[in-house]
């Protein structure tokens, strides 16, 4: 019921392309937040560039559309100046592996209390559907017509560099486990990134050989299962969370709005 | 407080304290790093001024936009290649209209350069440097007390025009000491009044062409022409108060020396020589006020850390033909001024000693060197 008031309903349709797995994010992300106590007076929205950075226009909170890659040194700073708000960031994954990389593994290493969303379409989506960070080995995209050439980037492994840190591998398909993630990831006091498998069709899906967005979703379904409980690490297209050992993250006190004389 | 002696680089923070700045974040570099450390001090010392030594200077320059945004007096500083690596946020700040100084304490580029000496090839970075158009302000003090002074006067810009703004020093300048009274220095800080994030509203903060709803005006050359000239209007009046120059030293003579910065302290013994024109503020470039005094000189010499930068500006704005003395590599001494000044037939014949001003201030080379 109250999703509504969490979206700028008013702009819908969205730019999104018909089939986009990042309006399954973003309807999860606002049908949890008032479970969780977030409104638009506590929470900041950080978005990365490209098709999920859309996102913070579509929502009825403050919204900070960054450059390429610079959504994790603009939400520390939010955080670090106003403890007191919840930081939400939603980028995909090329800005936050690839160009944003640097800044991830710092992030990861400072473990700011903020929360990391990752709309991981395995693809550079609004630039055309060229090869990114996490586009599997071999797959045909426009910038690799033999194959993707290397390996993907292990982002669990990246996260888990920091034993404090939180993990959550979901994908659209599994609305359920995503919400859990979300949730937990919100309340976690740290570092938190839900890494969330989702369908690009019209600049991947297709070109893998997708006939439509509803069989990528079945993809998801097949293929990903849940992982065991209390998971330490996840196998690949296991679904689940991995903590760490959580730290009460000291909350500085607030440097209240608006400085200067 | 009584007169003591003060870095460069140390006075630029202090301004900063001043005026209210209460987010730093940066990256080491030379010859910027005493700023860097200064504030991770304050900030021990002080619970309420946030400090950040980042990954690199494109977090330290988005972090900065990040902690405006959320309310604090944010800055950060840097040399050369940081600074470039800054340009980005630079263009992203001016896109939103986001309030925050860069100080840029200048070496010898391009590239890593000569990093431990001074230079003044930076100044088309500062206006320049980011993609698309945009109007910078852009301050260059030339004493320790100046550096205290420009950076207050850097913050409340920023603020009046929410803007990023840039504080430009030098090597030399940032680590010379002198003999300064900080206190004695009276400017009035201007407050915060951009609203903070989470105030109760729903903006957007685009660094992406949108409407004012939110909507992507990505195609839209109307709506981009109307956002640029209503901003590039509102900078435009804010700079006008922030006009700062000087004219002075020989007004008789025949020809102009313009330097800014420490070239013009380094210029300091041809004074009974020269008139000077020292612009304080590079950028928006002193048009109306260079143009009127430069109608009264038969010649004008640029004298500077680069090869021609601000001698070109000089050109476009007087229409006419300006001597230059470039002093690169890092030369940047009283010899090289006047070899420079030889080479073009403007050398004096007796050289004089005869500079107006304090001992400190005409000793300003040594102290640097030492």
């Amino acid at each position: 019921m109250a999703i509504k008031d969490k979206l700028k309903t008013d702009l819908f349709p969205t730019i999104w392309c018909p089939g986009c797995g990042i309006g399954l994010i973003m309807q999860q992300l606002a049908s949890v937040m008032d479970e969780v106590g977030l409104d638009k007076d506590n929470t900041v929205l950080v978005t990365g560039i490209g098709c999920t950075g859309r996102m913070g226009a579509y929502m009825n909170f403050e919204s900070v559309y960054t450059l390429h890659g610079r959504t994790l040194p603009v939400a520390e700073a939010i955080k670090t100046v106003r403890p007191e708000l919840n930081v939400i960031v939603v980028s995909g994954d090329g800005d936050m592996a690839s160009i944003g990389g640097n800044h991830l593994i710092h992030s990861i290493r400072r473990n700011p209390n903020i929360t990391v969303l990752c709309n991981n379409n395995e693809i550079y989506g609004l630039t055309g559907g060229q090869t990114g960070p996490t586009t599997p080995q071999g797959t045909t995209t426009l910038s690799s017509p033999a194959g993707a050439a290397y390996s993907p980037i292990n982002l669990q492994g990246l996260v888990n560099t920091n034993p404090n840190a939180f993990y959550a591998k979901t994908t659209v398909y599994h609305q359920g486990p995503m919400r859990k993630a979300i949730k937990e990831a919100i309340e976690w006091p740290g570092f938190s990134f839900i890494d969330i498998a989702s369908q690009c069709i019209e600049n991947n899906g297709r070109r893998i050989g997708f006939a439509s967005a509803y069989e990528m979703l079945e993809h998801y379904k097949t293929e990903y299962k849940p992982g065991p409980r209390d998971a330490t690490h996840l196998e690949p297209h296991q679904l689940g969370i991995v903590k760490g050992e959580p730290v009460t993250v000291a909350a500085a006190a607030p440097s209240g709005k608006g400085q200067g004389e | 407080m009584t007169k003591r002696l003060v870095q460069g680089n140390e006075a630029v923070l202090l301004g900063a304290v001043h005026a209210g700045a209460t987010y730093f974040c940066g990256y080491p570099i030379s010859p910027s790093s005493e700023i860097l450390a200064q504030a991770s001090h304050y900030a021990a010392a002080h619970p309420e001024f946030r400090f950040l030594q980042a990954e690199d200077e494109i977090a330290s320059a988005n972090a900065i936009m990040g902690a405006s945004l959320a309310g604090a007096k944010s800055f950060t500083a840097t040399s050369g290649p940081g600074f470039s690596l800054m340009q980005e946020a630079i263009g992203y700040g001016h896109k939103i209209g986001i309030p925050a100084v860069i100080i840029n304490v200048m070496r010898v580029g391009p590239g890593t350069g000569m990093p431990t000496m001074p230079g003044q090839g930076d100044l088309n970075q500062t206006r320049y440097g980011s993609t698309g158009d945009y109007t910078s302000l852009v301050f260059y003090p030339s004493t320790v007390a100046e550096c205290y002074e420009y950076s207050i006067q850097a913050f409340n810009a920023a603020e009046e025009s929410r803007t990023p703004v840039i504080l430009l020093s030098d090597a030399f300048l940032g680590h010379l000491n002198e003999v300064a009274d900080l206190d004695a220095v009276k400017v009035k800080v201007v407050p915060r009044t951009m609203e903070p994030l989470a105030s109760g509203g729903t903006r957007l903060f685009s660094g992406v062409a949108t409407y004012a709803d939110g909507e992507p005006a990505t195609a839209d050359a109307d709506e981009y022409i109307r956002q640029y000239e209503e901003a590039k209007k509102h900078r435009l009046e804010v700079a006008e108060r922030y006009a700062f120059y000087e004219y002075g030293w020989n007004k008789e003579s025949e020809t102009l020396v313009i330097a800014f910065g420490i070239t013009r302290r380094i210029a300091q013994p041809l004074a009974a020589h020269f008139a000077l024109f020292r612009p304080i503020r590079i950028w928006p470039a002193l048009d109306k006020e260079l143009v009127e005094v430069a109608g009264r000189y038969k010649k004008i010499v640029v004298i500077e850390g680069s090869d021609g930068q601000y001698a070109n500006v000089v050109e476009r704005m007087l229409l006419r033909r300006v001597e230059r003395v470039p002093l690169l590599g890092g030369r940047m001494s009283l010899e090289a001024i006047r070899e420079g000044l030889d080479r073009l037939g403007l050398l004096p014949s007796e050289p004089s000693k005869a500079g107006a001003e304090s001992p400190a201030q005409a000793d300003a080379k040594a102290s640097a060197v030492g």
